[in-house]
């Protein structure tokens, strides 16, 4: 396929830099007199650390310090957190999940470190565990966290809801209208329960961070998604003022969420602080599967339908598993509630979501925070509906699905999207893949959560050569690509002489983070303001040279024209300024108050998604394989086509691994297959051998050129379509996931035991 | 401590001599001692297919060879792909097709995709995602890398 030239242009600088393998990553940083330094992990689930001794570790020949729980004293907070203060620096008093840090050592090298970490001797006391959610809820289980401190707007607007004395740290509800009366009016009414797991993010690149005091001013390096916030966070714990604390956020090796808000970074920190050195912790991949998951979730939907089939009702109770420390865990709970609604015109709901802790991986963002859980619940109801009222699926969801501008909530912006439309192009596609006749089906629709609070700077230096400086993070997704490209529309410039800086706090204005399908919107128009705002200073200086109004100008490639008459930025600053030097620096702050911008309301946008496939199931093994797929996303405009259709693709292959394999699996409080071994991603083989994207654009979106976020949403539809296939073709319905051969091939002996 | 070691390699086409320790890896020789930073580390252990390099041309997980071992072998790594005049073709299909995103496993599977093409210069799909599944990448979903591989099959 052919891509237009300029959009691979707009990407091509930094592909560039990456096939030649000269791109630098947070892993790949050196500073001078830097130490290494190794992570002690706990190996319980939950006890009081009755003794910890590191004096042989520490006599090493080659070790320089190693950080433990008695060094939290002299921080200026011992304990951090985004919407609750849960998490030590360093495990104190007590452990709470297999993995979790409990020294690190520093060293002149890593080996000498990982030496060390075999002489510290640690006595545990052991504590009761509790490594499922449900078994967390009971009225005796063991409690992770003693009491709750809930910190209200501190980087999410508003606060988790936790309830005292027992796990809960997130309590969130829905309710409108009267579900009961519903409920007794209705022809049919189904309950099921459907179960998603822990997942890991496996980003190739593990959690890498490089943390350096000069003086009383800190630098650190990480392969973060949120610089701010780790710059935020920081702040607390070392009582530095935000102006002494400097993130630069290089190449970053994925992310899916697993780099979000703040992970090991106050970790490093408090190691460099006591050493007295730059120190380096680069984790393994194995590392950083004991650093954070996706939520595992239990989701039970009680639907009630009139003899039509259309949904009167519907309860929702969903479990999350927030793991040890709740990090966004409480945000994950507001958007599965969300999520589980479906874009359905419902009048009467009545949705609750707990997140709970458990002695096990602390739970994180990843990839649309809390929708595949809730779509897997969702959208597999909806087919069991279907077949329990012999409704064709597609006929089930047209009754029901909101038109463009319905409500799922009334207190959410109106539904920017026609999923009916999105539903037949996907039809159309897989019939054109050759398949579709007992496809899967399933759709989505989510509000992400995006605080559209982000600024940048556009600099259009003298040689014509233009830097944007931006702390959005390109963990993949292209946003340097993206803003590359609007900056050369809005300037009417090359793309070839736009460079992107990286992320650094010293030198790019605040950004609230890169995540929930943002930068593309608010980034995006961010640069598209401070390029306008250049652009505007520009022609004001040339007017004054051409003698002439603003408006009788524009820009062209390298300068400024008036009719025939090109003066270049060299010959404009040279005349303005007197020297041939100089620069004009555009500026923007995104803000909920943006001119011409509706931000009063949540969403920004929806993220919507479409998914349909075909799957073979090799009946002796259990074995299931997703033939073809379809994915359709309504994204507003394609700023640069290739990268958004490698985000649909990247994003429905990533479903397939939730679906058929992916779990993070705990057997008594011990994580069994967090490693690279025995922990399955998809490979190039499992990839479905015909598929395809469709993307719809309208130009309706809130971004630059009509542009709507994307990127998560892909991922939402595809375990329920793969689950809705394998029973529409096979006959049997799996409601936990992962599908794997063995529950498949359980449930087909089901099914022939009950035909028999 | 361990034992030093003389060893002599081509080193991107350039001779190399060096003393290693017998405990050090490829990857970490690779990476510390001569800067070769698109070799990656992640895994440790032989499964995601980062650190690929060709040794003797064929792929080799560095994270799981010992420096030693490397004597008098050829190794290549993704700085030796290329040249001032240009990319290598295989970097150059990646590049056209969009067949990374973050980048990280990138610099592998390009140079696995160098050692099929040279032993197969025409291999079939199920050829290419055989000889892909040593590599795992978690953003792309592997379809632009596949169809980047077949566009330089003969």
């Amino acid at each position: 396929m052919t891509k237009p030239a300029t959009d691979t242009n707009a990407a091509r600088a930094d592909l560039l830099e990456k096939v030649t393998g000269r791109a630098v990553y947070a892993s790949d940083i050196s500073v001078p007199g830097m130490a290494h330094g190794r992570i002690l992990r706990s190996a319980v689930p939950h006890a009081r650390i009755a003794r910890l001794d590191d004096a042989a570790a520490s006599a090493l020949d080659g070790v320089v310090s190693v950080l433990t729980g008695e060094d939290l004293p002299t921080l200026a907070h011992d304990r951090w957190g985004l919407f609750l203060n849960d998490r030590p620096v360093i495990a104190g008093e007590k452990v709470r999940y297999v993995g979790e840090p409990l020294a690190l050592v520093v060293a002149e090298t890593p080996e000498i470190a990982e030496a060390a970490l075999d002489l510290i001797d640690v006595d545990y006391e052991h504590l009761p565990f509790v490594d499922d959610a449900t078994a967390a809820l009971a009225p005796d289980a063991p409690l992770l966290h003693e009491r709750h401190e809930s910190i209200a707007d501190f980087y999410f607007k508003g606060q988790a809801k936790p309830v005292d004395g027992t796990n809960i740290f997130q309590n969130y509800g829905v309710s409108t209208g009267d579900v009961d009366a519903a409920e007794r009016d209705a022809a049919h009414v189904f309950e099921q329960t459907y179960t998603f797991p822990g997942i890991s993010h496996f980003a190739i690149e593990p959690h890498s961070v490089v943390a350096a005091f000069d003086g009383g001013r800190l630098t650190v390096w990480s392969g973060a998604q949120s610089p701010t916030a780790v710059q935020k966070v920081l702040s607390r714990v070392f009582g530095l003022a935000l102006s002494d604390i400097r993130i630069i956020v290089p190449f970053v090796g994925g992310g899916f969420g697993g780099k979000a808000s703040v992970k090991i970074e106050p970790l490093v920190v408090a190691a460099a602080r006591k050493a007295g050195r730059p120190v380096r912790v680069a984790l393994t991949l194995e590392e950083s599967m004991l650093t954070c998951r996706r939520l595992g979730a239990s989701i039970t939907l009680r639907t009630s339908l009139d003899r039509d089939g259309k949904i009167l009702a519907k309860r929702g109770t969903i479990l999350l598993d927030g793991g040890a420390y709740a990090d966004t865990g409480p945000a994950v709970a507001v958007k599965a509630a969300h999520c589980v609604i479906g874009p359905y015109d419902i009048a009467n709901l009545e949705i609750e979501a707990k997140a709970v802790y458990t002695n096990t991986v602390p739970g994180a963002a990843f990839r649309s925070i809390g929708g595949p859980q809730a779509v897997w619940a969702t959208e597999s109801q909806m087919d069991e509906i279907a077949e329990a009222m012999s409704i064709d699926p597609v006929d089930l969801r047209h009754r029901n699905l909101l038109p463009r501008g319905g409500e799922i909530l009334d207190s959410l912006r109106a539904l920017d999207a026609d999923i009916g439309e999105m539903l037949g192009q996907a039809g159309q596609a897989i019939a054109s893949l050759g398949g579709g006749s007992a496809a899967g089906i399933a759709v989505a629709a989510t509000d992400p959560g995006i605080l559209p609070l982000g600024g940048s700077l556009v600099r259009v230096l003298a040689d014509g050569s233009i830097t944007v400086m931006s702390n959005s993070v390109d963990i993949g997704q292209g946003v340097r690509a993206v803003l590359r490209a609007v900056v050369a529309k809005t300037l009417n410039q090359d793309v070839g002489s736009i460079r992107v800086a990286d992320p650094d706090t010293a030198t790019a204005p605040f950004d609230w983070g890169t995540g929930a399908s943002r930068s593309t919107v608010i980034m995006g128009l961010a640069v598209e303001d401070a390029a306008q705002d250049a652009s505007d200073q520009i022609l004001e200086l040339a007017a004054s040279i051409f003698d002439g109004a603003p408006n009788d100008l524009r820009l062209v490639p390298g300068g400024v024209a008036r009719g025939e008459d090109v003066l270049s930025f060299e010959d404009l600053y040279h005349r303005a300024f007197g020297i041939d030097s100089g620069e004009v620096v555009g500026r923007a702050m995104v803000t909920p108050a943006r001119k011409g911008s509706d931000f009063a309301k949540s969403p920004l946008f929806w993220e919507t998604a479409v998914g349909t496939c075909d799957v073979e199931l090799d009946e002796m093994t259990g074995e299931l394989a997703v033939t073809r797929y379809v994915g359709v996303a309504d994204i507003g405009h394609a700023i640069n086509p290739a990268g958004a259709e490698g985000q649909e693709e990247g994003a429905s292959v990533q479903g397939i691994g939730h679906a058929l394999y992916e779990q993070l699996d705990y057997r008594e409080g011990q994580p069994v297959n967090a490693t690279p071994v025995a922990y399955r991603v998809p490979a190039a083989a499992d990839v479905p051998q015909h598929a395809h994207t469709v993307l719809i654009e309208n130009g309706d979106g809130p971004g630059p050129m009509g542009a709507k976020g994307m990127g998560e949403g892909g991922i939402l539809p595809v375990a329920p379509a793969i689950g809705n296939a394998l029973a529409r073709r096979y006959g049997v319905r799996i409601r936990d996931l992962p599908m794997t051969p063995e529950r498949i091939w359980r449930a087909l002996r089901e099914r022939d035991h009950d035909a028999s | 401590m361990s034992s030093i070691h003389e060893i002599t390699l081509m080193l991107n086409g350039d001779p190399v001599e060096a003393a290693v320790a017998a405990h050090t890896l490829l990857v970490d020789f690779l990476r510390d001692s001569h800067a070769l930073r698109g070799v990656k580390r992640s895994c440790d252990m032989q499964v995601c297919g980062a650190c690929t390099v060709l040794v003797d041309g064929r792929p080799v997980s560095s994270c799981t060879m010992l420096a030693v071992d490397a004597d008098g072998a050829s190794v290549v790594t993704i700085e030796g792909l290329g040249g001032p005049d240009g990319l290598d073709p295989v970097q150059e299909a990646f590049l056209e097709h969009g067949a990374l995103q973050c980048g990280f496993c990138t610099p592998g599977f390009i140079l696995a995709t160098k050692a099929l093409l040279a032993t197969n210069p025409s291999p079939s799909r199920e050829e290419i995602v055989h000889h892909l599944s040593g590599n795992i990448c978690r953003c792309t979903g592997y379809q632009k890398i596949i169809e980047a591989v077949e566009s330089l099959a003969r």
